[in-house]
This record gives structure tokens, C-alpha cells and sequence, in this order.
């Protein structure tokens, strides 16, 4: 390799997305004016610099490389206004230089790494090393970089950066050797032998240009700085080259990008922690200060707009404040963290609540990016559009509705597809019902989702369906990508077991098998804690039904056995809050009625519940008086139903709850519990009605009135057949035989004229009814 | 008869050494009427790693770097500075150690209660003087803040809201026009270039919201935090304690393992959730802070020495700590049970002992 001629060609190190070194970049590229400017970026990209350089183009913008053979991999290369390399790029077009990407191909490099990160340099980073030695004693593995900004003196690498290379008003002769000693620094540390192979690649391709019969002073070359410091030292070698595998196939593309994704990307070489913050420095030419205040005035109107009291001087105080603590640092100019204090000092009167809330947020900006028409979609446009036309899915902007047999794999694979949709948030589809019944207003995901063996949908494509595909594009470069990343927030928002048992459900819907691991796990984890009976009872069903359907949509790993054990585990659990949980107050009685009813369910359906334990707990529960007495009265009545309890011994049960000893409003609360199971199975019984009966007529006036809400309430639940079999009983119990078989062929009838035919008798003895029920 | 030694000597009389090392060794610019350098008194609070002419610097305050530094560039400021925070979170003692260092006197103090008044904040008069010459200088009696204006230096205001919202208001033309009128004489005394104030005041039992929206203009805001971080705790609690041992001349050392494990206690009471994040336990209601495991760990050193083996052991530090944490409510009884039954019990050595020391005191 002719290392003469490489070193004489012109270069400008670079760190990626840093305002500084673009303006210092600038300035030298003024003064060089180069005619070819070669620029860090893969080569197979070359013909995309039409589309970045357009005038419709608007960053923050990416290059997005993706295999093309249907493995599930890509990689991005983001570019912001303030990105040297699109500057450079800029600058070519405007001149009149030729400009090229000389870095590796998108194919080799999604070869070489499925994670291959953004715009290389990443002298630090640690993925695959060993993980961090367990135990108490072991240090956290710090990156070179971040150690070296601690041993200086400050609290974190960006600041480091910040202070040292950003804030300062630099020259380029002062900057190159700056920012080379700096890389020559990362150098010195292990360097991943990939980017000793793209060294050799791109100093292959910078002497091709020059043997092209370009002058070598003529030639810039804008790289990162490691690569500029190991052309400079001589250390490439030619023959690592050879050691970069073969490409994949791929394709590549411009897309949107967006500054929250740009902040999310941390690390030397990939991203910057407050993208709009470094938007408005390179607006401002480098001036940190004029950024500050200008966030500040930001600052300060959107905490006015949400009704906090901010005034001018408070701004003045916070600048005046940034600017004393950055000469208090020995710094040139406040940076984010002296911007950070300042505010939380002055304008959020120390409370930091706000700025973590809201006002952050817009140091990172939210500003999405936008590509010339010329170019064409993103993955995820390009997945929604392959997946509907392979799939035969509506494709106008106009109402259809089709339904899914969920019995074979295509539709089933149809409606993992929907879902993924529905979950992240992109409007196409609604589920308009199950099968020939369509209920509006069912519930699309979870466990109802679970059960369906037909699912219908009304999709309809408007253009807001494209504009969320784009947007979501900073979520995940897929629709699983995507779903996986809606679920996951969802999970660590899920506060109990039974929301992660939502998710999980999610999750197999949406046929994501990785979150489904994660959210076995939350499950679990949150399981071991919680203390709430109806999130353990709502997390039990879900898992009962995963485990009765599986997960085969979702393929997971451990499969259905680490469902079983958990699902078994979690209604353990729920059985032993049983007994505390129904010694609740009144206002908690509905929900732990619920979660009574679905462990029943659960018991009853799922052979690998502890159906015994249940009936144990159940017990327990009738035969209680410490617990409130409505869930008393759902247990009798669920055993009763379970066929768990001879008749007569509810007869005995009912009587002995509703007997004169007992307070008639918790008696009444009993029988609201007790009539909630299955009433007609209980009214049909002679005996229970016989127990009612006695404990209605025994009821003193005076209590009668005041338990009267609570009986009304409980027997008002009863439809018209439970009234009949009721009364039938009843006439049956006060034998009023005779006339009970005319009061029948009445009620049978339904005829009111031969009403009018009754004995005088009758009437009284319905009267009497009447005013009972 | 021989003079007895003051129990507590104020920093800037006790860190005096530290002080005038620092004053004489320190060439950076000083803001008008400060004694040291924003970056002297930034080390004198930190500590240093290396001696300053030949005197070693201890760290006053252990924690964020950054939260001194927006301290000291307030004070540097026409801005006033007010610490708020937690009770016990050292924000008397962090105003007592800046007064010292940047004005050499941390006396200059008004103690703010349901009863302060204006004349403690302005001025008052000596009666029986008022009366015998009318309102002369020598018969007016200044206030602490009044004292530091004149002498431009700085004056501290404890538990700012305490005091009623139309007393503290009086502060407002204090800060923003730095200066007092007194019209029985007919004169107004301006500041001195050197003057600012200090404040402190607690979130827990009465919230600065008392504060009006114009008074609170006139400050920057610091919130000092509650100690996050074990080993840092550990390391404050065992020196603070160390010092007390040493200025109430009582008290044996208590062994590291026990601090450790009245630290984790507090930490994990604190939190909510064990260290582990396995096991939930309830959060008793009274405070537990730093300053209260000081207070915890130095009892029982005073009981094992007075009282004990001569040795502190667990059965000591459970003594205190039942003491400290019940204070308020019958309920903390219950939480500190159940965090013994539930914790404690399970875990080894020292755990052990003080679980059973413990069990017999929070029974009944």
C-alpha cells in the first residue's frame, strides 16, 4: 500500500454528529476545495447522495441498509443537520466536488455484525465481551472513554466531549491534531479487528480515486477520527481486507429519521444525548451560550404554557447561573449538564420533577426528518405493503370487511399481522366481532382474542396508515420490531401481575416470541410480590387460557411448560390471598366477587389448577364469618354449583347465614354473594327457597327497611324464569299447593283476563308476594 | 477549677487550620467580600485528595460535585440560595460550612418558627435605652441579617418555612434591594458587597409552597438529596459518628459490620423493597435519614459503653433503633416488626442478633 500518497491525500477527522466539528469542517473545506470529497459511509450508498443532498430532503434523515434474502436484519446510518459527514456531502454538491461513500458495503457489514452500529468508531464499544463477573465486589465494566472523562474530572464522557471539543471556538489547525491525538487515545485500547478491515478497505478505495488521475492535495477525505488516525500512523494493513466476508444481499434506502431516536443511540460513535439542543448550537454557529439561552426562553414559555409562573428574569438568572458554573468548571461555555442545573436551580425552584417530566424532552427534540419524493418507502411501508398484497388484505381507501378462519396458518398468520397493527398503534384495522355474531365494542386483544376460532375485520388504507408507518420507523425497522417495542413499554408500565399477564397474552396474539419470554419473566417476578387478589385471579385466567390454547402463534422458546408451571405457580399464589382478601372492605367486595368467580373458572376448566386447594379455600370462605359475608354467599353457591355441596347441607348453610341471629344486613350482603352464581340452579332448589323464605318472613319491620336496598338489589338481579321457579317454591313451600297450580297455569298463560277470574283469595295470597318481592 | 472545652464548636472555629490553608495557598480571583475563591471553598466543602500546604482538606459533604458547584455559583450571584430537602439530609450543616468558608462566620443565624417576627429578621431596640435617649444607633439592637449587611457577610435563615408566609415576606426587599430602612432614625443601611443568605428549608412536614411566588423569585433552588448510594452512607455515617465520639468525649467505636447493617435497614425501610428488590416491607412513617442513623449508631455506642459489654453490639443498636424509628405512630411499631420478621430473621450473622435483640422490644 503507497502510504506516501495516502498520507498526502487531504483528511479531516471527525467524530459523527458532533455541531463543532462540522463547523470546523466548514471552514477547511473553504479553504482546501477539494474536487473528489470522500466520505465515511457504505459504498454501495454512493447513489443515495442525490437524495440527501435534495433540496426536499430535511434531516435528521438515515441510510437504511437491509438484507434482502427475508433474514431479519439492517442497519442504519443517521445523519443530522449538524453531522459533518452530510455537511461534507453538502458542500460537495454545492461546489461542484465529486462525493462518495468509501466505507464497506451495507451487505458486508450486515454480514459481519447483525447489530453492525451505525457509523463505526466505536473503539469502545463492548458488545461481546465477556459479561460483568457476578458478586457483590464486582466493579461495573466502564468504557475506556467514560473512564478517562472520570479520571479528568467529570462526571460523564458527554460531558468530557462537550467540554473539551464542542464548547471551545476552534481552529482546524487546531481541531485535526486535537480530535487525532484524541482517536489516537481510543486507538491505543483494543481495537476490534472489523475496524482494522474497513481501515484497509477504505484506504483501498481513497488511492482507486487517486489512481483515477486526481490530484491527492485534491481529495478530502472525512472519516471518523480513529480511521484518520490509523491512515496517518501507517497502520493499515492490506490484507485484512481479505478477512471481511462475503456481502448478503440487500438493499438500501433513505428514510426519516427522527431526533428522539438520534438521543436514544448513545455511545461514542452512534448518537448524542439532546439532538435539538446541538440543532440550535450549529444554528448558532458553534455558540453554546446563545444555545443555552435560547433553551432556556424554550424552557421557560413551555412551563408558562402549562401554568408554572417563569419570568424573564428567572431565564436571566438561569443563563447568568449556566454561564458562572461553566467558568466555575473551567469551561468555555455552559453545556447540557450546566443548562440541566441551572434550570432545575432557578426556573423549577429545585424540584426536578419538571424538567425530567417534560421540559427534557425537548432538548432531545421531536423533530422526524423528511425525504425527497424521489426516494422510495421505509421497511416498514415496504412490510405493510408486501404483507397486504401477499395476504390479500384490503388495499383502498374505502371500508372492507373480510373475516379469518383461524384454523390454518396462512390466516392465522393474517391475523398476527393485524394485531401487530392493532397493538402498534397503526390504523388500518378494526376487529368488527367473532365469527357470525358481531358484537361492536369487543374486546380486540387478550384473552378474548385467545379463544376466537374466526375473527372479522373491517380495514380500510388512509393515507394517516402510511404517516404511522413512517412515524413508528423509530420504534423498530419491522412490524415485530415495532410490536415488541410497544409491548415492552407497556410491560414495564404494567404494575401488577395480571398487567403483565395482559401483555403476555399480548404478546402471543402478536406472535412475538422474544416478548413473550420477557413477559413470563414479569410475570413471575411481579407474581412473587404481589399481594392483589383480583390482578393474581385476572393473571391466572390469562395463563389458564395460554395454557388450554398455547402459544403456537407466538413460538416461544421454553414453550407451554414454563406457561403450565407459572400458570400453576400464580394460582397457588391466588389461593393463598383467598382468605385475606375477601375480609375486604365494602366497596372492594365487586372486584374480589370477580376474581372469586374466575378461580372457580379456572379451577373448574384447567386440569392443572389446584382444583382441591380451591375447594378447600372455597370452604373456608362459606364457612367463615370473618370474611365479608358476600363472598361467603359466592363460595356456598359456587360449591353448590361445583356440586360440591349436597343440597341439603345448603339448605343448612343458607339457613344457618340468614338465621334471626345473624345482622340482617350481612345476611342480605350473603344472598347478593349467593344469588350471584348461577340463580336459577338455586331457586330451583325447595330447600334453599324454603331458608330464604323463613329469613324474609323473620325479618322485623324495622330491619326490613334497612336491609331493604341491599335485598332488592340481590333479588332484582333475577330474570323472569329465576322469578317463576321462585315463586313456584315458594307457593310450594307455604303450600299453597291448589292455588299455586292456578297461579302457574296463569303465569303460563301469561293471560291477564283469567287473572280477574281468581278467588279474592289468590289475590291476597299474590299480594302477599308482591310485597315480598 | 479548669475551663471546660465548648461541646460544639462552630466550623469555621473548628475547621480553622483548613480554612486559613486554604485562604493562603489560594490565587484564584475572589468575588468581592469573599474570603477564599468559588474553587478554594468548592474544596474545602469535597475535601482534596492532596494536602493544601501541608494541611490535609476532609470532606465536609459527601455527594454530588455538581449540586456544591450550582451552590456556590448562586451565592456568587445577587441571587440568594435556599436548600431544601429532606430533615436530616445535612442542609444546616452544608449552610454552615459555606457561611464559614466564604465569610469566615456561620453565627450570623435566625432560627425561623411559628414565632419569628419582623424584628428578628430587621432589627429590634433595647428598651430600656429607647426610652432613657429615644431612637438613637445605640439603642437599636440588629438583627443577624442586619449584622451581615453591614458587614457584608453572610447570614442564615433555618427552616424558612416555618414562619408565617407575611413575616418571611419581609425578606423580599432584604434580597432584591439589599437593603433595611429604618425610619425612627431617618437612615437606610445598604449591604455590604459580601452579603448574601443562606436559607433551608424542609419538604417533609411543612412544604415550601408556603412560600409566596415573589419571595420564592428571589432564591435559586437546591434540593440536597437523601443518600442513595449504601457505601456512601456507610462512609458519612461512620465519620459524622466518629466526630461526635470524639466532641462529647463518650461513646466506644461501634464495628463496621454493625453500621453496615443499620444502614441496609435504613435503606431498605427507606425504599420500600429489600436490596434484593425481592421482598416489598412497609415504609414506617417516621423519618429515616442519615442524620437519624447517626444519631441511632451514636446511642448505642453511649449504651454499649455505658451500659453494655463495653463492645456495641445488636443488642444495643436495636434499643436505639426502636427508639428512633417508633417515634410517631403505633403503626411504625408493626413496620419495623414485620420488616424483623420478614427480613431480618432470614438473613445471617449480625442480622440474627438483632432480630432476636429486637423481637423482645417490639413485642406488645
Amino acid at each position: 500500500m503507497d502510504f506516501a500518497l495516502l498520507t498526502r491525500v487531504r483528511h479531516f477527522p471527525v467524530r459523527h454528529h458532533s455541531p463543532r466539528t462540522t463547523a470546523v469542517l466548514l471552514k477547511w473545506l473553504e479553504r482546501v476545495k477539494p474536487e473528489v470529497v470522500l466520505v465515511e459511509g457504505p459504498c454501495d450508498a454512493t447513489a443515495l447522495v442525490d437524495v440527501l443532498c435534495d433540496a426536499q430532503t430535511r434531516p435528521p434523515v438515515a441510510i437504511l441498509g437491509y438484507r434482502t434474502d427475508g433474514a431479519p436484519s439492517s442497519s442504519l446510518w443517521p445523519f443530522a443537520a449538524y453531522s459533518p459527514e452530510y455537511q461534507a456531502l453538502k458542500w460537495a454538491r454545492a461546489n461542484g466536488a465529486r462525493a462518495e461513500f468509501i466505507d464497506i458495503p451495507v451487505g458486508v457489514s450486515l454480514a459481519v455484525d447483525r447489530h453492525a452500529p451505525g457509523l463505526g468508531l466505536e473503539a469502545e464499544a463492548t458488545d461481546g465481551e465477556a459479561p460483568a463477573p457476578e458478586g457483590p465486589e464486582a466493579e461495573p465494566l466502564v468504557p475506556v472513554t467514560e473512564a478517562f472523562a472520570r479520571s479528568q474530572g467529570y462526571r460523564s464522557f458527554e460531558e468530557f466531549w462537550e467540554a473539551s471539543f464542542e464548547a471551545p471556538d476552534w481552529s482546524p489547525e487546531q481541531f485535526q491534531p486535537l480530535l487525532i491525538a484524541w482517536a489516537e487515545v481510543l486507538n491505543a485500547g483494543p481495537r476490534q479487528a472489523y475496524h482494522g478491515q474497513r481501515d484497509a478497505f477504505m484506504a483501498r478505495k481513497v488511492l482507486e480515486v487517486v489512481a483515477g488521475g486526481v490530484a491527492p492535495e485534491k481529495v478530502a477525505v472525512v472519516a471518523g477520527a480513529a480511521h484518520i488516525a490509523a491512515f496517518l500512523a501507517k497502520h493499515v494493513d492490506p490484507a485484512e481486507e481479505a478477512k471481511l466476508p462475503a456481502g448478503v444481499p440487500c438493499a438500501v434506502t433513505v428514510i426519516p429519521y427522527s431526533f428522539p431516536r438520534l438521543s436514544e443511540q448513545l455511545g461514542y460513535g452512534a448518537g448524542n444525548r439532546a439532538p435539538h439542543f446541538y440543532q440550535k448550537a450549529f444554528e448558532a454557529n458553534c455558540d453554546f451560550r446563545r444555545a443555552t439561552l435560547e433553551v432556556l426562553l424554550d424552557f421557560a414559555a413551555h412551563l408558562r404554557m402549562r401554568g408554572f409562573s417563569a419570568s424573564l428574569s428567572d431565564v436571566l438568572e438561569a443563563y447568568r447561573l449556566a454561564v458562572t458554573l461553566s467558568d466555575l468548571r473551567e469551561k468555555s461555555a455552559p453545556g447540557l449538564d450546566e443548562l440541566r442545573e441551572a434550570t432545575v436551580a432557578t426556573l423549577c425552584r429545585g424540584d426536578a420533577t419538571h424538567v425530567d417530566n417534560f421540559l427534557w424532552k425537548s432538548v432531545v427534540g421531536h423533530e422526524v426528518g423528511q425525504v425527497a419524493s424521489r426516494i422510495g418507502q421505509n421497511s416498514l411501508q415496504a412490510e405493510f405493503w408486501r404483507e397486504v398484497g401477499e395476504r390479500r388484505l384490503p388495499r383502498t381507501d374505502s371500508p372492507e370487511t373480510f373475516s379469518l378462519k383461524l384454523n390454518n396458518p396462512v390466516e392465522v398468520g393474517s391475523s398476527v399481522f393485524l394485531h401487530r397493527l392493532r397493538v402498534a398503534g397503526i390504523p388500518y384495522a378494526t376487529l368488527s366481532g367473532t365469527g357470525s355474531s358481531r358484537k361492536p365494542g369487543a374486546e380486540a386483544g387478550g384473552y378474548a382474542a385467545l379463544t376466537r376460532v374466526r375473527e372479522s375485520w373491517q380495514a380500510q388504507w388512509t393515507p394517516s396508515t402510511d404517516v404511522a408507518l413512517v412515524e413508528k420507523i423509530v420504534l423498530g425497522d419491522s412490524l415485530e420490531a415495532v410490536t415488541k417495542h410497544v409491548l415492552l413499554e407497556q410491560l414495564s408500565k404494567a404494575p401488577s401481575t395480571a398487567g403483565a399477564a395482559e401483555v403476555l397474552l399480548e404478546a402471543v396474539i402478536t406472535g412475538c416470541s422474544e416478548v413473550v419470554a420477557i413477559a413470563l419473566r414479569a410475570c413471575d417476578l411481579h407474581a412473587s410480590s404481589d399481594w392483589d387478589l383480583p390482578s393474581l385471579a385476572s393473571a391466572a385466567r390469562a395463563l389458564s387460557g395460554l395454557m388450554a390454547y398455547g402459544t403456537s402463534r407466538a413460538h416461544a422458546e421454553g414453550g407451554d411448560e414454563a406457561v403450565a408451571s407459572l400458570g400453576e405457580k400464580t394460582f397457588g399464589r391466588a389461593l393463598l390471598r383467598v382468605r385475606d382478601a375477601s375480609a375486604c372492605a365494602p366497596d372492594a367486595v365487586p372486584q374480589v366477587l370477580d376474581a372469586l368467580r374466575t378461580l372457580h373458572e379456572v379451577a373448574l376448566s384447567q386440569p392443572r389448577a389446584d382444583k382441591a386447594g380451591w375447594f378447600v379455600e372455597a370452604r373456608g370462605l362459606m364457612e367463615s364469618h370473618a370474611v365479608h359475608p358476600a363472598t361467603s354467599g359466592l363460595a356456598t353457591g359456587l360449591l353448590y354449583l361445583a356440586r360440591e355441596l349436597p343440597e341439603a347441607d345448603v339448605a343448612l348453610e343458607v339457613g344457618r347465614r340468614l338465621s334471626a341471629a345473624v345482622e340482617p344486613a350481612d345476611a342480605a350482603a350473603y344472598l347478593e354473594g349467593f344469588l350471584q352464581v348461577n340463580a336459577l340452579v338455586l331457586v330451583k332448589s325447595r330447600d334453599v327457597v324454603k331458608a330464604l323464605d323463613d329469613f324474609l318472613t323473620s325479618v322485623e319491620p324495622e330491619r326490613f327497611r334497612q336491609t331493604l336496598p341491599v335485598l332488592r338489589r340481590a333479588l332484582g338481579a333475577l330474570g323472569a324464569t329465576e322469578r317463576r321457579y321462585l315463586m313456584e317454591n315458594v307457593m310450594g313451600v307455604r303450600q299453597l299447593k291448589d292455588k299455586g297450580r292456578a297461579v302457574k297455569a296463569v303465569l303460563e298463560e301469561k293471560d291477564k283476563a283469567t287473572l280477574k277470574d281468581l278467588s279474592a283469595d289468590l289475590g291476597k295470597a299474590l299480594d302477599d308476594l308482591d310485597d315480598l318481592l | 477549677m479548669q475551663l471546660m472545652p465548648d461541646i460544639r464548636l462552630p466550623a469555621e472555629a473548628k475547621y480553622k487550620t483548613e480554612l486559613d490553608a486554604l485562604a493562603a495557598h489560594d490565587d484564584k480571583p475572589r468575588p468581592p467580600g469573599w474570603a477564599l475563591s468559588p474553587r478554594a471553598v468548592e474544596m474545602y466543602i469535597l475535601g482534596s485528595p492532596k494536602p493544601v500546604g501541608g494541611v490535609a482538606i476532609t470532606p465536609k459533604y459527601v455527594g454530588d460535585k455538581g449540586l456544591i458547584q450550582v451552590c456556590i455559583a448562586t451565592l456568587a450571584s445577587d441571587r440568594a440560595l435556599m436548600l431544601v430537602g429532606e430533615p436530616g439530609t445535612a442542609k444546616s450543616w452544608l449552610s454552615e460550612h459555606l457561611s464559614a468558608a466564604i465569610s469566615g462566620t456561620s453565627a450570623l443565624v435566625v432560627q425561623g418558627t411559628a414565632g419569628t417576627s419582623e424584628d428578628h429578621i430587621k432589627y429590634s431596640w433595647n428598651y430600656a435605652l429607647l426610652l432613657a435617649q429615644g431612637p438613637t444607633p445605640e439603642a437599636l439592637v440588629p438583627s443577624p441579617i442586619l449584622r451581615a449587611m453591614r458587614s457584608g457577610k453572610f447570614a442564615r435563615f433555618e427552616e424558612v418555612t416555618r414562619t408565617s408566609p407575611e413575616i418571611q415576606d419581609s425578606l423580599i426587599s432584604i434580597l432584591s434591594e439589599k437593603q433595611v430602612s429604618v425610619p425612627e432614625l431617618g437612615e437606610i443601611t445598604s449591604a455590604q458587597r459580601g452579603f448574601n443568605l443562606i436559607a433551608t428549608a424542609n419538604t417533609r412536614d411543612r412544604g415550601v409552597n408556603e412560600m409566596s411566588a415573589a419571595l420564592k423569585r428571589r432564591f435559586n433552588f437546591v434540593t440536597v438529596p437523601v443518600v442513595e448510594d449504601l457505601e456512601q452512607e456507610i462512609q458519612i455515617v461512620t465519620k459524622r459518628e466518629a466526630e461526635l465520639r470524639n466532641d462529647y468525649q463518650v461513646g466506644v467505636p461501634p464495628p463496621e459490620e454493625l453500621s453496615r447493617v443499620l444502614l441496609t435497614l435504613f435503606h431498605e425501610l427507606r425504599k420500600g423493597v429489600t436490596k434484593d428488590g425481592k421482598t416489598k416491607v412497609r415504609t414506617p412513617g417516621a423519618v429515616l435519614s442519615t442524620a437519624e442513623a447517626i444519631s441511632v449508631l451514636f446511642n448505642s455506642s453511649i449504651l454499649a459503653q455505658q451500659f453494655g459489654s463495653g463492645t456495641v453490639t445488636s443488642h444495643e443498636l436495636a434499643a436505639s433503633l426502636v427508639g428512633a424509628v417508633v417515634k410517631e405512630q403505633e403503626d411504625d411499631v408493626k413496620a419495623l416488626r414485620e420488616y424483623m420478621e420478614t427480613v431480618a430473621k432470614g438473613r445471617t450473622g449480625p442480622w440474627k442478633e438483632l432480630y432476636t435483640a429486637s423481637k423482645k422490644l417490639l413485642r406488645g
